[in-house]
């Protein structure tokens, strides 16, 4: 912009047409030059970062061998610098693991009078869904906003924890959570590595699943399992049903077994072990 | 300057063609550049992990007190950076103290190593150890994340557990499940309850060996799950109180009390009413009722005199 007030208005209007005129020899020139800026400035960033180390590098040295610290002043300023981005970057992995260990953090906000808390839900290894939660501190403790789904019986939690035990409060309601997470994980799993599996009913709560797999025979008879969860903070069935028109199938040991397997495993891999064990396709 | 130079001069004299080769070149080497720029940072933060490693704690704040002594003495040089880094240090141990009492587990060792890093996909090692009230753990774990689009995927593996402490005993059949299927979040969720229902059972064992000291005995310390209850003046009659935490495989904590009567032989010809028999019912019959503390409390009693 400097450039165009110097030069004037009409000067830039006239450099306009001319770059116009250039056509598409132009714009690739203007993209070349771009790609050089950026070049430049990447190149720059990496000079200062390997500068950067070799400054840490020989603050390291020196107090391995337990060297005395007589540099000049200004590189001991350096050197402070260092030292406290090395205790911030330890900190900072300290937040993070705990993060990721504790299920949930909270963050303090309006200065002290709410706390946010976020929920990272997980199954098996695999990080899931996060919720919110806003918790206004002030005379009654309350929610005031949340996006945690309408069916996890947040109300209930609340008026029997939230007021006297706010750490309680928050681990029951993370283990609600986290067993919706996973009850739901399943079902997809389900539907990802046993494709001959058709799950044919099953709700938002994900405690009621109802599905249908083949037996390996010539007329590929099917079975129906319905799968009650009746405790929502696990994510293993409390009931267990299985039906068939063939009644001495679903009699055999073997499908008692499976009764068990689906009892006391993760659905998507007690199918997978069936599978496994020639019960299902 | 001469790079500059030569594009123009390039560009005058040549068709798009070269322009277009040129136009790659470039790209190629952005993108070299943003690597060496990742893998310096990588290797910067390794060093500055490692110094705190070894020398965090006294010897850094020495240093530290020194420099800042120097720095007086040399008046005039200050340090924007440094006063805005201890600001952030000190809200991170604020954040670090909240985290530690709400979630009840401490961290003593943290150690995070970054092994492959681009802008789609984070690789870390970690090596976390700690304590949740008295249990003392390790873990080791593999934490991959991977940018698609808006959404990023986040996926622990390589779990490995290292327990110590009698209590664990009892975890063995839920900590190999854990580690088979990659549930960290499972583990320290379990490990909070477990140790929450250890610390309730060594309070009240402890409070009753020192209300009673001549007839509670603790044999195998108040960490472990056995009281016995003996008093002085009914030798051979001894009552003990077994007090299981169990932790199912997928991460459910129960708790299961039983009692054991012993008396002499004598003692026992005289119980007609069968007192002996029904003593484990009717101790689970008063637990269900009164609770631990008070059951307890009445068992002792019934030895008082």
């Amino acid at each position: 912009m400097e450039h165009v007030r110097q030069k004037g208005v009409f000067d830039h209007l006239l450099m306009l047409e001319r770059t116009e005129a250039a056509g598409p020899k132009g714009h690739q020139k203007a993209r070349l030059e771009e790609l050089q800026t950026t070049a430049a400035k990447i190149r720059a960033k990496r000079d200062r970062i390997r500068a950067e180390t070799s400054t840490i590098k020989n603050l390291k040295e020196k107090m391995d061998q337990g060297l005395p610290l007589d540099d000049a002043t200004e590189d001991l300023v350096q050197f402070e610098k260092y030292l406290l981005t090395s205790q911030r970057t330890q900190l900072k992995d300290l937040q993070t693991a705990h993060r990721l260990i504790a299920g949930f953090n909270l963050v303090e906000s309006k200065k002290g009078k709410s706390v946010c808390v976020a929920f990272h839900t997980a199954f098996e290894g695999v990080c899931l869904e996060t919720y919110n939660m806003e918790v206004n501190l002030t005379r009654m403790v309350h929610i005031s906003r949340h996006n945690i789904p309408s069916y996890i019986p947040l109300e209930k939690l609340a008026k029997q924890s939230l007021q006297t035990d706010f750490k309680g409060f928050l681990q029951t309601l993370n283990l609600h959570l986290n067993a919706l997470a996973g009850r739901k994980q399943q079902i997809s799993l389900i539907k990802e590595l046993l494709g001959t599996v058709e799950v044919i009913e099953k709700n938002q709560l994900c405690n009621f699943l109802a599905f249908v797999c083949k037996v390996p025979s010539e007329s590929e008879e099917a079975v129906l399992c319905t799968l009650e969860y009746g405790d929502l903070t696990r994510c293993l069935p409390t009931q267990v049903v299985i039906d068939a028109e063939n009644k001495t199938l679903i009699e055999s040991p073997q499908w008692k077994e499976n009764h068990v397997l689906l009892k006391e495993t993760p659905v998507h891999s007690a199918l997978l072990t069936m599978r496994k064990l020639g019960s299902i396709l | 300057m001469q790079q500059s130079f030569i594009l123009q001069l390039v560009t005058r004299l040549t068709p798009g063609k070269t322009m277009d080769i040129l136009e790659q070149q470039y790209e190629e080497e952005i993108k070299l550049l943003q690597q060496e720029t990742v893998a310096c940072e990588i290797e910067r933060d390794e060093c500055l992990r490692a110094i705190f490693r070894q020398h965090g704690g006294e010897t850094l704040q020495n240093i530290l007190k020194t420099i800042s002594i120097r720095k007086e003495n040399e008046d005039g040089v200050t340090n924007g950076d440094a006063s805005k880094l201890v600001t952030e240090i000190s809200d991170l141990e604020v954040d670090h103290r909240r985290q530690t009492d709400i979630s009840g587990i401490f961290l003593s060792e943290c150690w995070i190593k970054t092994v492959e890093k681009s802008s789609t996909k984070t690789v870390q090692q970690y090596r976390l150890s700690g304590r949740c009230w008295l249990l003392s753990f390790q873990v080791e774990f593999v934490l991959t994340e991977i940018q698609d689009g808006e959404t990023t995927l986040k996926k622990v593996t390589d779990l490995n557990i290292i327990s110590d402490g009698g209590e664990f005993k009892d975890l063995c059949g839920f900590l190999s499940s854990v580690e088979e299927s990659r549930s960290l979040f499972l583990f320290f969720r379990t490990l909070r309850s477990y140790s929450e229902r250890c610390k309730q059972r060594t309070c009240t064992f402890q409070h009753f060996k020192e209300k009673y000291p001549d007839l509670v005995q603790l044999p195998e310390g108040c960490r472990s799950e056995i009281m016995v209850i003996q008093s002085p003046q009914l030798p051979g009659c001894m009552m003990s109180i077994f007090w299981n935490i169990c932790v199912s495989k997928e991460g459910t904590v129960m708790t299961k009390l039983d009692l054991l009567m012993k008396m002499p032989e004598q003692a026992e010809k005289l119980d007609t009413e069968n007192v002996m028999a029904s003593a484990p019912e009717s101790f689970r019959h008063l637990l269900s009722v009164f609770g631990e503390e008070a059951t307890i409390e009445s068992l002792i009693q019934s030895v008082c005199f």
